[in-house]
This record gives structure tokens, sequence and C-alpha cells, in this order.
């Protein structure tokens, strides 16, 4: 019974970092864009997140400073995507790049540091008392909370409750009906693209400041691109994605579980299993419901850029 | 007269050029500021470069040893391009060649003479291993390869830092997380410069000449550039993008082996130095020519040579990785540029 509380507590933990980088993915590629670059600015959260605290004890504002940095690269990638309209996989994975050596070469001076302070679980009265899951669900930091429950509900209200989610979408599947109806296409592409950057980058932070809780180079290990995967897995939804994070906290903890009781498979195998769990988990539902196919299918104009004046 | 900004279908060669030129002087421009702003003198580095690297044959060969496993990459993302499939998993076929090519050196024992040709057979088939499930599923389910190619790269990691660090470990005890030095060298061809290196270029011409004068080749290109009308021609897409995706993972795995047995000698952790994420550079840059896959990697193994001189100065692979992205950014911006043009129209009327 420990195992299953441990493994529940350790997932949900887990799955935190994908859910908010993945919310961040639906956000850019419900308005048309592909965001790549997510690796990279997840990279550059964790170097913000730890560089604040090691400078001022306060996580909070570690968390903040991340988003506001994913929020420039954000602007800075929305710019050449939405405005220049230059090749999205191609800027997505300069901004990988640039996010991932940035972040490591700041980072050699913090190399193996505990973070020194850290978002602390908070243990919410009566309610982590509750046997069996009452400690997984309700003894944990601020963030889990925030991107389980607030940001997820938030973001599928907006996105299927109201006009402004109405247009959004709009402008993902239809940009050249979306402008014609007097939708401002590029500002909200832009915007939504730089919002979904910031959540990648607070996320990146999350890693290092409730995680992990430390830096160092390749800490990221290719969470960002799990992130960017089970957003298709999710069907561009916000409340899937969190699920499907939680889903893959689990194979992640399995690995640590693993690891802590000495299963008999070596280390390096386990650490796979995100991998290799992503790679099935994007296959086989395509394979196994043709139906589904259909109504989890990705935004029309996905990874197009606009042009209102060339046809 | 009014000035009109138009944007053209297919960038004009010369412009697509320039645009690069100065995509590639704007990212060192950028990198150069930024190295400025961190206390570090950019004009002092680069000259240290450059003597470093062009003023001995060392330097030179240093380059020529980087640049065998850039052109391998760089060939293996192009060639995938030229049907429109993104193989960002070069960097994973690499270590699987890698790692093929060691099984086969340490537990297979032969004469040189023939150890080598199967060990280059083994590389490139575990890069063709490595990419199966992507090609497969791309083929079958149109499960996007860019996605699952990349995140095999990781498990390809884990894998050779398993074998390196646990079952083949150096059973003399002197070299830590490596296996044993391989038996079988490919001989050296120009100072350190294995006989890798006319390898890779000699594939390089090879594939280039199949895609571009066989009908086989002139099938690939068609359905790269326009699936639809590849399929109303009859051309069988699927057979051709199945074929050229695996032909794609088995050149990062000869990249692989050639590196295995040419320059390190052991397999290792990091033996892959992120060739196969800089060979997404030199296919972006070589805009789907040969010749331009060999220019591209020329560039990036000198880039690549100056983060390796510059170690002692604070700079990093982890540095070049940066500046490359850069690069990467401006010559994607670069080249949507060039497609305008302005012109100057007479108002109608006139």
């Amino acid at each position: 019974m420990d195992l299953i509380a441990g493994l529940l507590q350790t997932s949900i933990l887990a799955g935190g970092v994908l859910a908010l980088a993945a919310l961040g993915e639906v956000l850019a590629e419900r308005v048309g864009v592909v965001n790549l670059g997510v690796e990279g600015l997840m990279a550059l959260g964790a170097i913000t997140g730890i560089a604040t605290v090691v400078a001022v004890p306060s996580p909070t504002l570690g968390f903040l400073l991340a988003l506001l940095v994913g929020l420039l690269f954000g602007m800075i990638f929305a710019t050449a995507t939405v405005h220049v309209r230059a090749n999205q996989i191609l800027c997505g994975l300069a901004l990988t790049l640039i996010g991932t050596g940035l972040a490591a070469t700041i980072g050699k001076a913090y190399s193996g540091m505990p973070a020194p302070a850290t978002f602390a679980p908070i243990a919410i009265p009566i309610l982590s008392d509750i046997p069996l899951v009452g400690r997984a669900l309700f003894t944990q930091n601020i963030l889990v909370y925030l991107i389980y429950i607030v940001l997820p509900f938030a973001l599928h209200h907006l996105m299927f409750r109201t006009r402004h989610g109405l247009d959004l979408r709009a402008v993902g599947e239809n940009p050249a009906a979306a402008d014609a109806a007097g939708i401002p296409v590029q500002k909200i592409r832009f915007w939504y693209v730089s919002a979904g950057a910031a959540l990648a980058a607070g996320s990146g932070a999350y890693l290092t400041l409730a995680f992990v809780p430390s830096w160092s180079e390749g800490v990221v290990a290719g969470r960002g691109w799990i992130a960017v995967s089970l957003v298709i897995f999710a069907g561009y939804r916000p409340l899937n994605a969190v699920l499907a994070a939680l889903l893959f906290g689990l194979i992640t903890s399995l690995g640590f579980v693993g690891q802590a009781r000495n299963w008999p498979i070596a280390a390096p195998f386990l650490s796979m299993l995100p991998y290799l769990g992503t790679i099935a988990l994007i296959i086989v539902p395509v394979l196994a419901w043709h139906k589904v196919r259909r109504l989890m299918a990705a935004p029309a104009a996905l990874g197009e850029p606009y042009y209102r004046d060339v046809r | 007269m009014a000035i009109r900004i138009q944007r053209i279908p297919s960038a004009p060669p010369a412009a697509a050029l320039a645009a690069r030129a100065v995509a590639i002087v704007l990212a060192l421009l950028v990198a150069g500021l930024v190295l400025a702003a961190s206390g570090a003198d950019p004009l002092r580095l680069a000259s240290q470069v450059l003597g470093a690297t062009f003023g001995s044959s060392f330097g030179l060969e240093d380059v020529g040893l980087l640049v065998t496993p850039l052109i391998l990459t760089g060939l293996s993302v192009a060639v995938a391009l030229k049907i429109g499939a993104w193989n960002i998993g070069a960097e994973g076929q690499f270590y699987a060649g890698a790692f093929a090519a060691t099984a086969v050196a340490l537990f297979v024992p032969g004469p040189t003479v023939l150890m080598l040709p199967l060990m280059f057979l083994a590389g490139a088939l575990g890069g063709l291993v490595w990419i199966l499930v992507p090609t497969l599923a791309r083929a079958y389910a149109d499960v996007s390869e860019l996605i699952t190619t990349l995140l095999l790269n990781f498990v390809a990691t884990l894998m050779v830092y398993y074998v390196s660090t646990g079952p083949w470990l150096d059973p003399s005890g002197h070299a830590l997380a490596t296996t044993a030095r391989l038996p079988h060298d490919i001989p050296e061809f120009w100072g350190i410069v294995h006989w890798g290196f006319p390898l890779a270029i000699l594939l390089t011409v090879l594939v280039a000449a199949v895609l571009n004068f066989t009908r086989w080749g002139y099938e690939v290109r068609i359905a790269g550039s326009n699936p639809q009308a590849a399929r109303y021609a009859g051309m069988p897409f699927r057979r051709r993008l199945i074929v050229v995706m695996l032909l794609s993972g088995a050149i990062a795995g000869v990249a692989g082996m050639l590196e295995v047995a040419g320059t390190v000698h052991r397999l290792q952790g990091g033996i892959s130095n992120n060739f196969g994420y800089l060979g997404i550079m030199v296919a972006v840059l070589a805009r789907g020519s040969a010749l331009g896959v060999l220019a591209g990697a020329a560039l990036m193994a000198v880039i690549l040579n100056s983060g390796i001189i510059l170690q002692t100065q604070g700079i990093t692979v982890s540095t070049v990785l940066a500046i490359t992205g850069l690069i990467l950014f401006f010559t994607a911006i670069g080249d949507e540029l060039a497609h305008y043009r302005v012109t100057r129209t007479k108002p109608v009327g006139a």
C-alpha cells in the first residue's frame, strides 16, 4: 500500500513538469504554431529558477522570472514564426539548441548545487489524512494545484466556453476565414505562442525548484519533447493533456521506484521507460481507434504560416 | 511609381545564398556580442580560433576528423528531407551504428581487412534498425517521424552508456566508462585523418548521383516536393518513403561506425559530440544539394572545432550548440526573407 501511495505521489510530482509544458504547447498549437523549442525553453526556465533562488531565496520569484524569460524568448520565436513567417520546425529546433546550450553554459557555475530554496509540499489539513491517497493528493507543493486544477480548467473554459476561445481555435483551424471574420490572426498567434513559451519555461523552473531540485546539465532530459508528444496524444485539449501528463508521470516514477527497490533491471533501462512509453503511446492509439483520430486531429492550419495577401 | 513588396513562391538561388551569408554573419555577431557582454574578448577569441585552425596542418587535421561524421549525419538528414521526412534522430542512429560496429569488433574474431567491411555493414544495419519503428509508424500510421526519431536518441544514448559502463567495460581496468580499445582501426589517410573522410565524400557523391540521375531519385524528389502529385502519377509514395528513411538511418549509422573505428577507437558515452543534431544544421545549410552538404559540414566542423579550441576559455560544447542554434534561427529567417522581392510598378492607367 505504501508502494502505491508513494508511486502516486511521485507520479503527480513528475507529471507536473510535463503537464505545465504541455499546456503551453497546447496554447501554441491551438492557434496553429508548432513550437519545438519547448526543450530549450525548459532548460532556460530551469537555470533561471536556480540562479534566482541562489541569489534571493524565493522560489516564487524564481518561478515568475522563469515565466518572464520564457515570455521574452517566446516573443522572439513568435516574431520569427508568426510575423516573419519563417519555418516553424527550424525556428523551434533552433530555440531548443539555443536554450539548451545557453542554459548549460550559464549553468556550469550552478552544477550539482542543491536549490537553496524550493517549493515545499503543503499538507492540506484533514484531506491529507485520508488513507492511501490523502498524502499523495493533498501533500503537494502549491504549483501542483495550480498545474493540475486551476490552469487546465481555466484554459478549458477559455478555449471551449468563451467567444474568445472560439476565435483562437478558428485562428488555428482556418486563419483566412478567421481573418475575414475580423479576428486579429497574427496578434492572437503572437500572444498565445509567447504565453505558451512562458509556461514551458515555467515548467523548467518547476523541475529545478520543486521536482529534482537542483541543476545539472541535461536535467531537462527530453521532457520538452515528451511534452510535445503528449499534446498530440491528448488531442490538443488542456484537460486531456494534464491527464496524459499524469500517465507519463506514472511511467517516470515506475523507473524511480524500480531503482529505489532494486528491481533486477539496470538503471539505464528504467530511464528509457519514459521515451519508449511516449513512442508507444503516440503510435498505438492511431493504430487502435480510427474513429478517435478525427476527433483528436490537429488544428487544420497547424504549422502553416498565414499570408493574407499571397496566393 | 509605387514600390511593391511581393512574395515569390520559390526563392531565387542568389537571394537565398546572400540571405544565408547574412544570417551566418549576424548569428556570429550576436554570439560575439553575448560573449563580450559576459566579459570575454570575442575578437581575441576569433583570432585564436583562426590561428589554431588554419595556422597549422594540425588544426586542419582536427577539422578533417570532425568533418567526416558531420558530412554523413548531414547527408542522413538531407536524404530524408528530400522526401519530406524530418530525421531528427541521426544522433540516436549514430550511437546505434557505433554500438553495432563495436559489438562486431569486440566479439567476432577475424582479420582487419575483413572485419572493417563487416563493421561497416553492422554500423549501417544498426542505424537502419534504429529508424525502423519511426519509419513504419510514419508510413503506415502517419505518426510524426520528427518526434519518434528524436525520442529514440535518448534511448540510444542510455543504451551506449549502459554497455560501456557495464557489460562491455574495459576489462583491463585502465579506462573508465568505456569499452576496451577496438582491435581494428581504419587506416590513416592524411595525418590523423582516416580513410573515413574520403569515404564520406564518396558516399555523398554517390547518393547525390542516385537522387539526381536515376528514375528512382526523380520519384523521390517529386514525392518530397509534392506527395499528391506523386500519388496521382502512380508513384509508390509509401515504398519510396520507407526506403529513403531507412537509407537515412543507415547513413547516420555508418557515421557512428567510422567515428568509433577511425577516431575514438572505443565506444563510450559522449562519443557523438552532438554530431546528429549538428547534422540537421548541415542539411539545412545544404538546401538539398550534395555539394552543399560538404560545404555545410566543413562550416560546422570549423565551428565545432572552435569550441574545442576555446575549451580552456570557458567555452564548452554547449556554447557551440547555442551558437549553432543562432545560425539555424537566422538561417530560417533569411530563407523566408529571400522569397520577397521589391518591385517598382507604374500606377494603373499611367
